[in-house]
């Protein structure tokens, strides 16, 4: 009688924590999906690092009625007959779109590499180096523009590679081997994609190559997935073994490019020596009469890549014409009226404003802003069923706005080195850190507004959706605390602005 | 930043109370879910309490790296505690408390974030007396607890240092045993399982060795163990007694370099502590209890040193009067 209670109590603890236990996702999870479209003209889109697709030169592949096209099949026939349950997992974990797996894997090392890197025993800082990529601190470290140039990279090159691909596929016109032979089965939904060369070859190679730049420490890592990759393109029966060795052909060569501008595009020089960096603040002080300051403790000697706002950009010609105007100066009316929306939003933090502040802060450890906005793409381009080429497409131009708004943005942040609420605001405290880099304008606002562009662009019955969502990405800094409300209405302004000269060119490239 | 703050809890005990307040103090860690001593109050009694709690760390462990960090110089905790305890039956009695914190940063710190406060989470806890023997020279008992606590309000537990808890339900299922001599000296023994369930953060992406696409974050499940010695002096009104808590995560990840910690982290402490306890003669029912504590050893925690104090009332709710001593 007396241990009832206590039963019944330890009874319902047991159900309680039985009943909530479940699996986090850890990617996205689709069904996999028929193409809405194969875009048979893919092969005549423009691409963006170079002028002609001939450039990218690729030999006819052997007939299907060759001996050695027959020992492929039956060497394929084979393999799928063999067909380990591993296999199986990498089939349905690659599925049929392998642009959104090879994406979510850069968002992942973006999120691995966000690590800002400590001061030293002695206060100093060190910081990463591609020289020495092992460190300590290790490199990268995968800051919001690190990360829009990354993906921005990684998704022109898997563009320009599977427009190559198109051009040849539909050149060429090898049927793929299930479409040839009806005993041999196909992992996804059929479709009449020509196979010579591997679309998934194409991406698993420049994907590979690209990331490993990128981040030199996962070189094994990457070099692991591309196999895995591979091996599941090797029994999905759309390919046989010269498809793919010609997809790895045509990644290497579009890999090259990719990797030849980045190598020159002027990020090396980003992250300044001190008297660089102080140069740039005097400058602006000389100017404006105020200077933004680092308050870390121990202080921070440069701020964030002072000089990115100096890398060469893709769409824009120049950086000054989208420069925003300056902010209000310190102390004038339209200052202290932003100095008392800070407090008001700091002394009445509602649950609302407070969720908004932390669902869009995307900050240190996670993968930044433009990780989150292509991660709404890849949700967008497995709604709509795109094609690989579609897909690599929608990135393409969503990370070149994005790659272009963080020029922009952090042109305009060293130019007027703007000061952040903390440091003009005596005692006051933010819910957001304050990040490493000036104040005008919010990095959220730029990057967010001209995604949003991209993709209200792209996908018409989103554009309300992902403006609003876009908007609420900049007010979310001012409810944090850490930027003025006109960093955030100006940067979504000049975010529209910048995405503006990427739809233009995306309007004209053939694919419309 | 730190989880490890969640995890400090004290060790006090309520005299005739027999309330384990550290258990409350963060539901998160919740050791104390369920009061962890061997006490009992008898049946038709009821006891509050209220205690308060001062913890504070200007180190913590990052992995198994103890550092410094002065985004957060030292952090501090404030705990405010009311609890009630209830003898339903001799053997079998029930505990409820509401803790109230408050969290910030020393200045000067590099980081100008600001702190939170709120109440933390509802702990409801039973605790059953299975055995009470004379063995040799004193006496033996063996307790089992079992407890139940769940966030009492939508504070944010992805805030850390400075979250207030876990933000998880969390069950947890105790056994204890203890040895009383008869000229007062004692040893006790506890062993528990802490389940957890998750929180939910107010981000769908975080990394824990890997990306999450969701706001629900898995806070690890627990073991918590602690060893107790301690006497009696003064006719039993004053009450010494020397302790050791221990909690040790099943899973999770580690803080990362210079990393904000985050509920999933993999959170182990061992604690040291000293506790007084005493029992106003002049007013019946009436007690104080103090409680000194410092965790020594620890991964992705703070090394926090705690001080708290609390007075307790007992009296039985049927004869409307207070109660004497019992003989535990």
């Amino acid at each position: 009688m007396i241990t009832k209670p206590f039963l019944f109590f330890l009874f319902c603890g047991i159900i309680l924590c039985v009943s909530c236990e479940k699996d986090l996702p850890t990617y996205l999870e689709y069904e996999e999906y028929s193409f809405t479209g194969l875009d048979e003209n893919g092969g005549t889109w423009k691409p963006v690092l170079f002028d002609q697709v001939s450039s990218i030169t690729l030999e006819a592949p052997k007939e299907i009625t060759s001996q050695s096209y027959k020992a492929e099949v039956t060497a394929l026939k084979s393999a799928i007959g063999q067909m380990t349950d591993s296999q199986r997992e990498s089939l349905a974990y690659w599925g049929n779109n392998p642009v959104v797996r090879w994406n979510e894997i850069a968002l992942e090392l973006i999120a691995k590499y966000n690590i800002i890197p400590g001061p030293n025993d002695d206060d100093s800082y060190t910081l990463p180096s591609p020289a020495t990529p092992d460190g300590p601190p290790g490199f990268p470290f995968a800051h919001p523009p690190y990360a829009g140039r990354a993906l921005a990279y990684l998704s022109v090159a898997q563009f320009d590679g599977l427009i190559a691909a198109w051009h040849y596929k539909y050149r060429y016109n090898r049927k793929a081997p299930y479409q040839q032979d009806t005993s041999i089965s196909f992992a996804y939904e059929p479709n009449t994609l020509p196979s010579y060369p591997s679309d998934g070859a194409v991406l698993a190679r420049v994907s590979r190559k690209i990331l490993t730049a990128l981040f030199p420490l996962e070189a094994t890592y990457l070099q692991e997935l591309e196999q895995n990759h591979l091996e599941s393109l090797g029994v999905s029966g759309a390919n046989v073994a010269s498809d793919l060795a010609a997809g790895s052909t045509i990644g290497d060569a579009v890999a090259q490019l990719a990797l030849t501008r980045a190598a020159s595009d002027g990020m090396k020089n980003a992250q300044t020596p001190k008297a660089v960096s102080d140069s740039i603040k005097q400058a602006a002080f000389n100017r404006f009469g105020w200077q933004w300051e680092n308050l870390e403790l121990p202080t921070r000697p440069v701020g964030l890549t002072p000089l990115f706002g100096k890398v060469k950009m893709w769409n824009v010609t120049n950086v000054e014409d989208v420069r925003p105007v300056a902010p209000p100066a310190i102390d004038s009316e339209s200052y202290l009226k932003d100095v008392q929306l800070l407090k008001d939003h700091a002394s009445n933090m509602t649950e609302e404003k407070r969720r908004i502040a932390n669902f869009w802060q995307d900050g240190l450890g996670t993968y930044t802003p433009p990780g989150h906005w292509n991660r709404f793409a890849n949700e967008f381009i497995v709604e709509h069923k795109m094609n690989p080429l579609r897909a690599a497409r929608t990135l393409a131009y969503l990370n070149m706005a994005v790659m272009d708004a963080g020029i922009s943005c952090w042109d305009a942040k060293y130019y007027y080195h703007y000061p952040r609420p903390i440091q003009t605001i005596p005692g006051f405290k933010t819910i957001a850190g304050t990040p490493n880099f000036p104040s005008y304008t919010s990095g959220h606002s730029v990057f967010s507004a001209a995604a949003s562009e991209v993709l209200a662009y792209i996908f018409p019955e989103k554009a309300e959706l992902v403006r609003n969502w876009a908007e609420e990405a900049a007010i979310s800094r001012v409810y944090g605390g850490i930027h003025w409300s006109f960093d955030a209405t100006v940067g979504t302004r000049q975010g529209i602005e910048i995405a503006n000269y990427t739809i233009h060119k995306a309007q004209a490239d053939g694919s419309d | 930043m730190i989880r490890s703050l969640l995890n400090y809890t004290t060790v006090q005990q309520a005299f005739k109370c027999t309330v384990f307040l550290s258990l409350f103090f963060l539901k998160s860690t919740l050791v104390a879910q369920t009061p962890t001593d061997a006490l009992m109050m008898p049946s038709k009694n009821v006891c509050f309490l209220v205690s308060y709690d001062y913890g504070a760390f200007d180190q913590y462990w990052e992995g198994e790296r103890l550092r410094e960090n002065q985004t957060i110089a030292t952090v501090s905790r404030q705990t405010l505690l009311p609890m009630v305890a209830v003898g339903i039956f001799n053997d079998l009695n029930l505990y409820i408390g509401l803790p109230y914190v408050k969290t910030e940063s020393s200045n000067p710190n590099g980081g100008r974030f600001e702190g939170a406060k709120g109440f933390q989470d509802l702990t409801l806890a039973l605790k059953y007396k299975i055995l009470e023997k004379e063995l040799g020279n004193g006496n033996l008992y063996i307790l089992t607890g079992a407890g139940f606590s769940t966030p009492a309000t939508n504070y944010l537990s992805d805030y850390m240092p400075y979250s207030l808890g876990l933000g998880a339900p969390e069950f947890a299922l105790r056994g204890i045993v203890k040895y009383q001599l008869n000229n007062g000296f004692y040893a006790r023994g506890m062993a528990g399982h802490l389940w957890r369930g998750y929180t939910e953060a107010e981000r769908d992406y975080y990394y824990n060795d890997g990306s999450y696409y969701t706001s629900f974050m898995d806070v690890p499940n627990a073991w918590n163990v602690e060893a107790v010695i301690g006497k009696w002096f003064f006719s039993n009104t004053l009450r010494f007694e020397l302790n050791y808590t221990g909690i040790k995560s099943t899973s999770g990840d580690d803080i990362r370099a210079y990393n904000a910690a985050q509920p999933t982290n993999k959170v182990t402490f061992d604690r040291i502590g000293v506790s007084l306890q005493y029992y106003f003669p002049f007013a019946k029912g009436l007690g104080a209890v103090g409680n000194y504590s410092q965790v020594v050893h620890g991964l992705n925690t703070g090394k926090f040193t705690n001080v708290s104090m609390g007075l307790t009332y007992q009296f039985n709710f049927v004869k409307k009067t207070n109660t004497g001593f019992d003989d535990n």
